[in-house]
């Protein structure tokens, strides 16, 4: 009985899968469906100045296709410190700001990971603009609470961020630390600026 | 035959106690139940027909447990919570409700002085203390203000009339350097009677901590002075003159980045009492009361070289004259009272001195209806001028079945008005920049940073509906059961309280840092029971138990949890997950289990009694430590924990007595999370009565 199902499955799967290669042709497909959990560690996105200076140096860029950071203009997100930018939209006016060639957006969105299976309406999605950021900044604001008494900097659970990648495909992320090695309890010690996100890439349809 | 004499001059010391206690003269009866409470009513109540939750602490047991202050013998007693807070002070957590919400009372008359919501139990000596009435529950109908979760009344021993003068001298020696003298003296002649009692304490404090600049207590020395004088014009005319002084010094450190500053804490404090008691007829009686207190505190910080780092200053003034008109129909007492109360602060971070005034007026309706019934009924009006005036109606009902059982039930009204800091603080935090404003100044002075340039945005809060008093409804069930040696009460307790102030962030510095101000916020709850049982099994052995189980919690966090909008990150994966309900554990600083034992044992060979008490309180949360800003059974506790302390009495000849004892006897320390849980103390005492 359950051998049968499993056959069946594995056979609508396989015509499925066909013809998904067949409409879309002229693109690089992914080599399987089913949509993955990946992990970035470490991504480094340091910033000068701050602490009462002004804060600088370039941001470091994301690609969530190619799942890794990029020079190029085929960035969805880009990171500085606990600032992150949207590659869509206009300038926000801060130093350093990387151009906005692409149609990327954000939907905040308070769920778990794994829960969220749709794309959120369209309105709901925000980008950047002169003196406004798709992401909040501030403790509280976006995605992070800054506790005063230990410096820590804590990414706050149950915020997903649904993006619109720069050419118009959709990604689900949740940030897990912003310490380096994403230690479970981060102290005085710990590296910052290094974030660890996880995120799901959904290259051609609209349900995660 | 002179041991003989001893025990008989000892017995009347312990009954002469106990008929102080009494008010009535002519009764002198130990059975707990016919025990008179004051502060329920504030008429003389027999407790058992008194459909309020009640505990009284006698001054034997206080005697017999060789504690100093306040805060030692309140947290011995079921259901009541010492919490420490920033300051270090130690208030009372009652029915699950912080301390802000206990009014406590000296005498009767109001205690002030909470220069950061709470206000510190160690203040008070417990040496002249005759008994402890606690009233748990809502109690605004009587005392307005502040008696929102219950009332705490310090009833100081009364100044007799003898014609001998009389005192007793005692001296405490403790670790820590501790020291604690107290002297009564009383003397009265024809009409008048005085009593003055004195007591010195001082400590060296403690340090749990590792460092050896700043300690967890510094060393502090305080003296209290407290005379009294009874005059009887007549008959139907009495007098009551209380005076109390006090005045402690205390060392000041704060360490700030590697400077090392140091200082002095000082607190001054003083409470006056004139109470002229008129008798008009046998079923009418008219008491004038006057009040007025001053507490004033000062601190201040040099840093190395000696030069001033920061100072503050406190200074607050309440006068309260008050008549109240007590007439008896039949068994029946009305009870009505008018008066006013006038409160001003001064103090550093306010721009002007601030006052609160109202009226109020209270009326009370005893009614016994036949043997068994008895309906407590009655309400206050405060009509203040600086906020919503408020009307606080209570009723209670006793059902007494027979002389072993009886049943009680109430519900009440309580509040608590917006204090003086909540209103008109202006405090900007010189080394992190966050600036907190009082609510009445709040727009005003916002407005005055943005001409400064130094908002960057407001969140759009508005000011134009004044603050509103917290405000709660209370609720109790309960009744207690009595047979021969054994005795049991029980109480089931629900409070709810909306218009909770909270901080919530205005506006945006350009600094980075937040502004913040006052506002009616959050909608609370709190219901448990407690449990008190005592078995008495002959005059040398008895034994006690009390328990109280708890639960206290955030309304909005337990609607956002139910609607899923509440997440924790899974300490191994570092993913986000759902909340559950059950995963929400309640309020900051709450055990849902407290419990004591406590056993008295007269050695007779030896003649000596053993006073044991063990306490139990299970875990509970000072933080969040997931940061989801709710406390949940992922986050950190403070593990649940043990105290045992242990007395020795023994009594000699020439009225002396001495104690040893020990506190902490297992040396129980949480150095990070009870700061107020020093270590195992050894003390010894002795007395000297004459």
């Amino acid at each position: 009985m359950f051998k049968s199902n499993f056959l069946k499955s594995v056979l609508l799967l396989s015509v499925f899968s066909l013809l998904a290669s067949c409409s879309s042709d002229d693109k690089t497909i992914p080599a399987t469906v089913t949509l993955e959990t990946k992990t970035f560690s470490n991504l480094y996105a340091p910033q000068t100045g701050g602490q009462g200076q002004p804060v600088g140096g370039a941001f470091t860029k994301f690609s969530f296709s190619q799942n890794a950071t990029v020079i190029d203009d085929s960035w969805d997100i880009a990171f500085r410190g606990t600032t992150i930018v949207v590659n869509g939209g206009t300038a926000i006016g801060i130093t350093d700001e990387p151009t906005r060639t692409g149609s990327g957006a954000v939907s905040i969105v308070s769920n778990t990971l794994s829960a969220v299976n749709t794309i959120p309406n369209t309105t709901t999605f925000t980008q950047d603009g002169a003196n406004t950021y798709a992401i909040p900044t501030g403790s509280g604001n976006g995605w992070y609470s800054y506790n005063a008494t230990n410096n820590l900097i804590t990414p706050i659970a149950g915020k997903v961020f649904v993006v619109k990648t720069h050419d118009g495909k959709y990604a689900k992320m949740e940030i897990i630390s912003y310490y380096k090695d994403a230690p479970a309890n981060p102290d005085a010690t710990a590296l910052s600026r290094y974030f660890t996100f996880k995120y799901v890439y959904q290259p051609s349809g609209t349900s995660f | 035959m002179n041991f003989k004499k001893n025990i008989v001059v000892l017995i009347f010391i312990y009954f002469s106690q106990l008929t102080i206690a009494q008010v009535a003269p002519d009764s002198i009866k130990t059975n707990q139940l016919q025990e008179v409470i004051v502060t329920g009513t504030r008429t003389e109540r027999n407790v058992a027909t008194l459909p309020l939750p009640t505990q009284i602490i006698t001054g034997e047991s206080i005697q017999k447990s060789g504690l100093s202050r306040l805060n030692e013998i309140i947290q011995e007693q079921t259901g009541l919570i010492t919490v420490p807070d920033f300051g270090g002070g130690e208030g009372i957590q009652m029915q699950g409700l912080d301390a802000t919400y206990v009014m406590i009372l000296i005498d009767g008359q109001p205690l002030l002085g909470r220069s950061a919501g709470t206000l510190d139990l160690s203040r008070i000596s417990v040496n002249n203390i005759d008994r402890i009435e606690i009233v748990k529950g809502a109690s605004s109908c009587l005392y307005g203000s502040e008696a929102l979760a219950g009332v705490v009344n310090i009833l100081t021993k009364k100044p007799k009339i003898t014609e001998k003068l009389k005192g007793n001298l005692n001296y405490k020696l403790a670790t820590f350097n501790t020291h604690d003298v107290s002297t009564t003296f009383e003397y009265g002649k024809k009409k008048v009677g005085i009593e003055l009692f004195g007591n010195y304490f001082k400590t060296n404090g403690y340090n749990l901590s590792e460092s050896d600049f700043l300690q967890t207590i510094e060393p502090y020395y305080n003296f209290t002075i407290q005379p009294k004088v009874k005059i009887n014009f007549s008959d139907k005319i009495n007098l009551s003159v209380n005076s109390r002084i006090y005045n402690q010094n205390q060392d000041y450190k704060a360490e700030i980045g590697t400077d090392k500053n140091s200082g002095e804490s000082k607190i001054n404090e003083w409470n006056n009492s004139i109470l002229l008691n008129q008798t008009v007829s046998d079923n009418f009686k008219l008491v004038y009361d006057l009040y007025a207190t001053n507490y004033k505190a000062h601190e201040y910080l040099n840093d190395q070289n000696n030069q001033p780092f920061d100072e503050s200053k406190f200074n607050q003034w309440y006068y309260r004259p008050e008549i109240r008109f007590h007439y008896k129909l039949g068994k029946n007492t009305l009870s009505t009272g008018i008066g006013l109360n006038y409160e001003t602060l001064d103090r550093t971070y306010f721009e002007n001195k601030a006052a609160l005034n109202s009226e109020y007026i209270f009326g009370q309706f005893e009614w016994f209806i036949k043997e068994k019934w008895n309906i407590l009924a009655g309400f206050r009006y405060d009509n203040h001028h600086q906020y919503q005036s408020q009307f606080s109606p209570k009723i209670g009902v006793n059902y007494k079945w027979n002389d072993t059982f009886s049943l009680k039930t109430s519900i009440g009204y309580g509040y608590k008005a917006p204090d003086l800091r909540q209103l008109y603080f202006d405090f900007t935090n010189s080394s992190v920049g966050y600036t907190v404003l009082g609510y009445n100044v709040a727009e005003e002075k916002l407005a005055l940073l943005q001409s400064q340039g130094q908002i960057l945005f407001t969140n759009g809060f508005t000011f134009s509906t004044p603050l509103k008093p917290e405000s709660s409804v209370n609720f109790n069930f309960g009744g207690y059961y009595k047979k021969n040696k054994l005795s049991f009460d029980y109480n089931f307790f629900y409070n709810t309280i909306k218009n909770l102030i909270d901080i919530r962030a205005i506006a945006q510095k350009t600094n980075g840092q937040n502004v913040f101000s006052y506002f009616n916020i959050d909608k609370i709850f709190t219901y448990g029971l407690e449990l008190n049982t005592t078995y008495k099994a002959n005059s040398n052995f008895s034994i006690s138990t009390g328990y109280q189980y708890l639960i206290a919690k955030d309304q909005t966090i337990v609607e956002k949890i139910e609607r899923g909008e509440v997440f924790a990150r899974d300490p191994i994966t570092l993913l986000s997950f759902k909340l559950k309900p059950s995963d929400y554990f309640g309020l900051y600083n709450r055990s849902t289990h407290t419990a004591n034992i406590k056993i008295n044992y007269l050695i007779p060979v030896i003649k000596t009694s053993v006073n044991a008490r063990v306490f139990y309180r299970s875990k509970y949360g000072i933080f969040d430590s997931n940061n989801n800003n709710i406390l949940d059974k992922y986050d950190d506790f403070v593990k649940g924990y043990f105290l045992t302390n242990l007395t020795l009495n023994k009594d000699f000849k020439h009225q002396i007595s001495a104690q040893v004892g020990v506190i902490n006897l297992l040396d129980y320390k949480d150095q990070n999370n009870i700061p107020n849980l020093a270590g195992r103390q050894f003390f010894t005492r002795i007395q000297y009565q004459f």
